[in-house]
């Protein structure tokens, strides 16, 4: 492991910023003494070569969560939230802290809510962690609080869950949240994370941990909309009992420099996991997806499908893998991801990768990147469509297709409209 | 015919692909009325489907010579999508798939794009799919086609049937038909040419583009033009298509060279 020889302005103020929950002290320590030694992942690392995370965090981000934000300004946030009223639980983190007072829970019965930061626990609530991962240890040494939901065995949870984080202006902070979310056999849940932020530059670091248990269903939906000045840091860390199903979808339409990560495991046999997503760049924002989909046991089947659209200089990452161990006969793996670029200053890095150690599977993989099609272009421009109209309509039809991976029309018909704004000029990007 | 109802005027029209040397069109002369219907014929390579795309703006092509005035303006000024809205429609040889955009959808975008920039009102919902309707009925084109994303899996048939549905529904002045007839079976040839017959009138010219005479015992021409290196060679009357048909292109590649 790399020693860090001198530290950067970022990772000396991580190292050195307090807080951590007091629960978990232990887990807190061990992040530190890890971060300590690796500090910032850099180019030299095959998994981070597109995304040097220690050259892009230029700036010192103190660990500020909690710092007083205005109300108007969380107000006008809160009003920009896109799937409004669509969820019937929604719990608000302002500056990484839980606001009881934004926040509306439906009353269900069976579904447990709990904020990670309460005194008190239930005994479901864990952190796994995540070995080695510069973002997992930095949120487990910095973290302030988060959801942990609970949906018991057999239940269906009536409406969504969304969880609404809002960075405010204040001065630059780093954000530090988990969840942790466990559907347990047959029940089922359909999760909204939405990251909202404006006039703040912060840097975002948010973990989700899900547990699907047999039989049962995880849909989840995120939208990033951080402010264009910002850094969003995220981990997914899903394990997947037999026969379970996990839907994930994100949009990244946010933050200056984005590194999301997924890891997949599935843990129990006929299992399936679609993870698709949607990229709207401009500017100079720096979006990069990587993928770990571990088809650790027999007869488990994941699709991907990133849609990506990039704009002025913006540039996107998609690496995507998957492993297939010796045991894991008839997995059925296959992931695809399409790059759009609308300038020629754009940029589309794709890395698939497949590791197959089984036999009996059948995987694939296909990475495209391009400009728009000039004959759709003249085809559309023949029938009487404006240019402008016309390139809307195919970039919207490209986005589209990922977008389709979402089943709840209502939310799917919310995604469509947040991209046919950005379409239309309504972004927010970095300068 | 008085100079008021000409519709099409090309004159000494030159043009080439654009970053290549070799001209294609080399002095197209060609007049047509409202009303009528021209057919050009002739072999491959000798400038057809340049002609379809540089009446209708297709990018990569330089016109380095004469000029094309549509209804009294110069055409070669205009954006493809302000030459649909003043009512030119081509119906392409190899009509594009577009993914993800519904037929139905792409067809009300086009029609109220094309509608107001005519300064018309766009139309409603349902007013657009009464019109839709009844014109694919005509057309036998099925509703479940309509939801498919445009072209995106249909058959050579259903591809040019839906060709014809969106001439149909944008109600052009003068359309344009380039190898409508390729990979058409001969029921698929009876319906479209029944569709595009059906779109004949006094206001509505129409040039058919096509290799082949096959489809000129559908679509019966007024006037039948030879195209061959890049000039029309010969004009004639609907039994100039069947004296092609028997003695091939062969003499007109020798007397244009």
């Amino acid at each position: 492991m790399d020693q860090i020889v001198q530290k950067t302005a970022a990772e000396a103020a991580w190292l050195e910023a307090g807080g951590g929950l007091s629960w978990l002290e232990a887990e807190r320590a061990k992040a530190v003494e890890s971060f300590g030694r690796t500090g910032l992942p850099n180019r030299r690392l095959e998994d981070w070569k597109w995304t040097d995370l220690k050259r892009l965090i230029d700036g010192a981000y103190p660990a500020l969560a909690g710092s007083e934000a205005g109300a108007a300004a969380v107000d006008a946030l809160m009003a920009s939230a896109p799937f409004g009223d669509l969820a019937a639980t929604r719990l608000v983190f302002v500056n990484g802290r839980f606001d009881a007072a934004r926040s509306r829970i439906a009353d269900e019965a069976d579904v447990e809510i709990v904020p990670l930061a309460a005194a008190e626990r239930p005994g479901w609530v864990k952190v796994t962690g995540t070995e080695e991962d510069p973002i997992d240890a930095l949120n487990l040494a910095h973290l302030s609080d988060g959801a942990a939901i609970r949906v018991p065995a057999g239940t269906a949870a009536e409406g969504a869950i969304e969880l609404c984080f809002i960075a405010a202006p204040g001065a630059a902070a780093t954000l530090t949240t988990r969840n942790v979310v466990v559907v347990e056999e047959g029940a089922a849940l359909s999760l909204i994370e939405t990251h909202l932020g404006n006039d703040v530059a912060h840097a975002a670091n948010s973990v989700t941990e899900v547990r699907v248990g047999k039989g049962a269903r995880l849909d989840r939906v995120k939208l990033q909309r951080d402010d264009a000045s910002s850094v969003h840091l995220a981990n997914l860390v899903a394990g997947l009992g037999a026969g379970s199903t996990l839907h994930d979808f994100t949009l990244t339409m946010g933050a200056r420099v984005v590194r999301q990560q997924g890891f997949v495991r599935f843990e129990g046999e006929g299992a399936t996991a679609r993870i698709a997503g949607a990229y709207l760049l401009a500017g100079r924002q720096h979006a990069d997806t990587r993928l770990l989909v571990d088809h650790a046991v027999p007869g488990c089947t994941s699709r991907e499908l990133f849609k990506c659209v990039m704009d002025e200089n913006a540039r996107g990452i998609f690496q995507g893998k998957v492993v297939v161990r010796p045991d894991a006969q008839k997995t059925d793996g296959k992931q695809s991801s399409h790059g759009l670029l609308l300038s020629p200053t754009a940029e589309f890095d794709a890395k698939p990768e497949l590791e197959i150690f089984a036999d009996d599977v059948v995987c694939g993989h296909g990475a495209t990147s391009g400009e728009i099609d000039e004959d759709q272009m003249f085809y559309l421009r023949a029938r009487g469509i404006p240019e402008p109209q016309a390139r809307s309509l195919l970039v919207a039809a490209f986005v589209g297709e990922a977008i389709a991976a979402v089943e709840d029309e209502a939310l799917r018909d919310c995604l469509s409209d947040m991209a046919a704004r950005w379409l239309a000029g309504e972004r927010r990007a970095a300068a | 015919m008085s100079e008021e109802n000409k519709m099409l005027e090309i004159k000494n029209l030159h043009a080439r692909v654009e970053d290549e040397h070799r001209e294609i069109l080399r002095g197209v002369n060609l007049t047509v009325k409202a009303g009528e219907v021209h057919a050009i014929m002739g072999p491959n390579g000798s400038g057809k489907s340049t002609l379809s795309y540089v009446l209708t703006g297709r990018d990569g092509y330089e016109v380095s010579e004469g000029s094309v005035t549509y209804k009294g303006e110069d055409l070669l000024e205009m954006e493809p999508d302000e030459r649909a809205a003043k009512g030119i429609f081509l119906a392409f040889q190899y009509p594009v798939e577009i993914p993800g955009v519904a037929t139905m959808q792409f067809l009300k975008v086009a029609l109220n794009a094309q509608r107001k920039a005519r300064g018309e009102a766009e139309l409603t919902t349902p007013d657009f799919m009464r019109l839709v309707r009844e014109r694919a009925g005509k057309l036998g084109v099925a509703q479940e086609m309509l939801k498919r994303p445009v072209n995106v899996g249909f058959s050579g048939g259903e591809k040019k049937r839906a060709e014809i549905l969106q001439m149909a529904v944008l109600e052009p002045a003068l359309c344009i038909l380039d190898e409508t007839d390729s990979g058409l079976d001969i029921d698929a040839l009876k319906v479209v040419a029944d569709g595009v017959n059906a779109l004949r009138s006094p206001d509505r010219a129409m040039i058919v583009i096509t290799h082949y005479q096959r489809l000129l015992n559908y679509i019966v021409p007024d006037v039948v033009h030879v195209l061959s290196k890049g000039r029309i060679v010969r004009s004639g009357d609907k039994s100039l298509a069947l004296e092609l048909e028997e003695q091939g292109y062969a003499a007109y590649a020798e007397e244009a060279a």
